[in-house]
This record gives C-alpha cells, structure tokens and sequence, in this order.
C-alpha cells in the first residue's frame, strides 16, 4: 500500500515536474530571446577571422616589398560588412615571406615602402616621418615607438593566406 | 580620425600631431528628382573619398561630419556659417582646413572661405561596385592624399 501511494505521488511529481518544465521553457524562451538579440553583435565580433586567401602566388613573391590589398567580412559591433585590408609582402634573407601590416604604429596612417627618396630601404609613414626598417623595426628617433604589426601566414597549395595582424613578438 | 568617442579621446592626448581636418561639402535638394538622384549619387562617391582619405592619412587628419545645405541657397550665407564652424575648429591646434567639394558653384566664393577649397569633378551616374569606378575612385583618392600632403 506504502508502494502504491509512494507511486501515486511519483505519478503527480512527474504531472508537475512536465507543466512547470513546459512553462518554464516558455518563460525562458521569452527571456532569452531578447537578451540573445541584444548581445548577439557583440558575441559574433570575438569570433576571429581565419586565414583568408589573399590571391598571392608564392612563386611570385620576391624579396622586393609588394603592397597587396583583399577584403574580409567583419561583423564589428552591429554592423557586417567588408573591410579592405593591406600588407607589405616579401621574402627576407632566409627565403621567409613576411606579411607587414601598412599601419603606422604611431597614429595609424599607412605608410609605403620607400615612400620618401631620402629614406630608400625602409617603410616610410607620410605623416609625421615615421620610418621603418624592412623587418618593420621601427627606427629610433621616428615618432613611431613599436615595429609594424605582422600578419599571421600560412602557404596552402602555394597560395598565400593571410589572418589577423599582430604585434610583432606575439605572432 | 574621425568624429567619434573614441577617436576624440586619443585627439586629446596627442592634439600637436593633428592638425588637418577635412569637411566634406554636400547640396541637397528634393525640389526636381533628376537632381536629387544625382546629388545623393555624388554624396555617395564623396563619402567614399572621404573615408578613404581619412584611412591614408588618419594619424594625422580629422574627417568631421559633412557640412549640408540647400543646392540653391546663398552661398555667401552658407560661406559664412561655414567660417563660423572653421572659428570654432581653430581654437584647437588644426593648421590645415580643407573643404572638399563636388558642387562648382562654391567656386565664385572660394575666396571668402578660411580654409583650402578643393573642388573636384564629379560623376553624374554610375555603378560604385564596379572596378573601374574602384580604380578610379583610388586613384582620386591618392592624387587627393598627395594634394593634402604638399601643404604640410
Ligand atoms: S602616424 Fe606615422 S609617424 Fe605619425
């Protein structure tokens, strides 16, 4: 008789648990829809980009400074859009591409290789005369205080693909 | 930089390195339809300028929001409150106030404006998407830098 009542009960409980689960799912489904619209943006914009085919051939990168532009999707607080990108690409001494962010680390103007005839051999930033050496090492004495961002790299059947740009030492 | 929160903060702490600032000139008009679709053409193509402009040269140039009038009003009117908004811009380091503009009737009036004016042809039509309106839009956009640069 205990068994039967205990079972009854179970019966009941399990009634109660399924409305207050159905309920509460409703309840919950209300709440997060509003709080999911309004923070989506922003949980989207932490995702990273990956690496994007830039449309380089390696075979035709050479030790000369090549200025390359593309387009990646950003969704950047409410708004997705495309945003163009450049780099300085090259090969150095060891026969390794190089990827060079073009923005000046001082206030961000974007700076040519020999941009200035005075300075050949080096990165030159148009606005304030900040130069960089071909590594992107920022040259003392030049308003910039930290080399030129690099750009994560990898080669996929000898294509170049580009990522993020990082300050150099971290990438 | 452009005016927004975040680039005001960093203008305030290095004011000595930025001293140009770029107003864009853009007419409306809703009176005659062929005319407006023209006119917003144009305020699309110098949006893109601008922006890009401001991309080459942002360490050291300021796009502020663009300065909008009547196609038909007075000019002289306009070229004065236009010197108001340039007053107000000089009580902070700027040298160089550049006033960019498709509209040639400003151009009797060049004169009386206290900054450089730079007019520019503009299209009347045509596909922004397009590579060739992407190549020449580019090339404006380096023959304008360079314009800019040679009075620094
Ligand atoms: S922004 Fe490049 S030197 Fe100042």
């Amino acid at each position: 008789m205990s068994e039967e009542k205990k079972q009854q009960v179970t019966r009941r409980q399990f009634l109660n648990y399924t409305l207050m689960g159905v309920g509460g799912f409703m309840a919950a489904g209300l709440l997060i829809s509003p709080v999911r619209m309004a923070i989506d943006p922003i949980l989207k914009s932490t995702d990273e980009g990956g690496l994007v085919n830039v449309g380089v051939s390696v075979d035709d990168i050479t030790n000369e400074p090549q200025r390359i532009d593309w387009k990646v999707e950003q969704v950047d607080g409410w708004y997705e859009s495309e945003v163009d990108r450049s780099a300085w690409v090259y090969k150095n001494e060891n026969d390794e591409i190089v990827a060079l962010s073009p923005t000046c680390t001082h206030l961000g103007c974007v700076v040519s290789w020999e941009g200035n005839e005075s300075y050949p051999n080096q990165f030159f930033c148009p606005c304030h005369n900040g130069r960089f050496e071909k590594d992107g090492t920022n040259v003392p004495g030049t308003p910039p205080l930290e080399p030129l961002h690099t750009y994560e790299l990898e080669v996929r059947d000898g294509m170049l693909f580009l990522g993020d740009a990082k300050p150099q030492g971290e990438a | 930089m452009k005016w927004r929160k975040d680039d005001l903060g960093k203008y305030v702490g290095a004011k000595e390195y930025i001293d140009t600032l770029l107003i864009p000139l853009i007419p409306l008009q809703f009176s005659n339809d062929g005319e407006a679709e023209k006119l917003a053409f144009q305020q699309e193509v110098m949006s893109i300028l601008a922006n890009e402009i401001e991309t080459e040269l942002s360490g050291r140039l300021m796009l502020v929001p663009n300065y909008c009038y009547l196609k038909n009003s007075d000019k002289g009117t306009e070229a004065e409150r236009i010197n108001q908004w340039i007053e107000d811009v000089e009580q902070q380091p700027f040298k160089h106030i550049i006033l960019l503009t498709f509209d040639a009737s400003w151009r009797k009036y060049e004169k009386e404006l206290n900054g450089h004016f730079l007019w520019l042809p503009g299209m009347k039509s045509g596909d922004l998407q397009s590579k060739e309106t992407h190549q020449l839009l580019r090339d404006q956009v380096q023959e304008l830098s360079e314009i800019i640069r040679s009075y620094w």
